[in-house]
């Protein structure tokens, strides 16, 4: 960890609304996760009998996936910054393009799981399919707002560092969320 | 923002990412499904999972959402929802 900067350099990265709206939504999807692991005791037996059907080199790679998309955004961030636009949009795109990976691999994943028999009449899965499922929602909605972001690198005399500043954060939220669903679907078995 | 805090801030965020990469790794390696080992005595590897998910959580909090530089009530929320959410959920997962 480094050592924190000094007190002129503070600043909150974002606006008020973009966080009131990241930290609400991580207050829910907390929620969801004690709601998860409360049922998991219930029937910890079913639990980690049903999750050794995950496949979690699937989960690993997605995660290096989303963590590899997350790099890319933070990038584009500062380049927005240095005043490299051209460049800013580019590291945005890949960002883009790497959530987009997530998405196929994600699909392919239910489409395998639902091929094997796997629905929502097993209490595992049908927390795997709503708390994966509501993460690929907002993976959607982060790729709507990336394009946001795109836009605005785009469109000369109108680029506000703060939209691009503002999509990345939420991006960066996503990502943060399926470190915790990757941990508990995959990991804690 | 100077050029040199602009690659000070671009090589922590690569070193980050390298670091999350790695902790992703690791975690899949010592998850009971890879090591063999029963559920029931894998506490300690639970527990090694789970204090590497908070650490990767912080990562992307401090770096990539850079709430190092934040003001001290978005640090101290960001800390507090961690705090909350991987006690209840390790507490959970040993009760």
């Amino acid at each position: 960890m480094t050592t924190a900067p000094p007190p002129a350099r503070r600043r909150l990265p974002g606006d008020v609304d973009m966080w009131v709206m990241i930290l609400g939504d991580l207050f829910f999807f907390g929620c969801y996760f004690v709601t998860y692991m409360v049922f998991r005791a219930l029937s910890a037996e079913e639990f980690a009998a049903a999750q050794r059907h995950l496949n979690v080199g699937i989960g690993v790679a997605n995660t290096v996936v989303l963590l590899t998309s997350s790099l890319f955004a933070a990038l584009a961030v500062l380049a927005v910054r240095e005043d490299a636009w051209r460049k800013a949009r580019g590291l945005l795109l890949a960002a883009g393009a790497c959530g987009a990976l997530f998405t196929v691999i994600k699909v392919y994943e239910w489409y395998a799981k639902i091929g094997e028999g796997h629905t929502i009449e097993d209490e595992f899965f049908s927390f795997y399919y709503v708390l994966t499922g509501v993460h690929l929602v907002h993976v959607l909605l982060g790729l709507l707002v990336l394009g946001i972001g795109v836009r605005e690198l785009r469109a000369s005399g109108r680029r506000r560092p703060t939209i691009v500043e503002q999509s990345v954060l939420l991006w960066h939220m996503i990502d943060l969320l399926w470190v915790v669903i990757f941990a508990l679907l995959y990991l804690m078995g | 923002m100077t050029a040199q805090e602009l690659r000070r801030d671009r090589r922590a965020i690569l070193a980050a990412w390298a670091a999350l990469s790695a902790a992703t790794v690791l975690a899949w390696l010592l998850s009971p499904g890879e090591s063999q080992t029963d559920t029931t005595l894998g506490n300690e590897l639970v527990a090694a999972v789970v204090v590497l998910a908070l650490i990767k959580c912080r990562l992307i909090i401090r770096y990539f959402m850079e709430v190092r530089h934040a003001p001290r009530w978005l640090r101290l929320a960001t800390d507090a929802w961690l705090a909350v959410l991987w006690l209840t959920l390790f507490i959970t997962y040993l009760v």
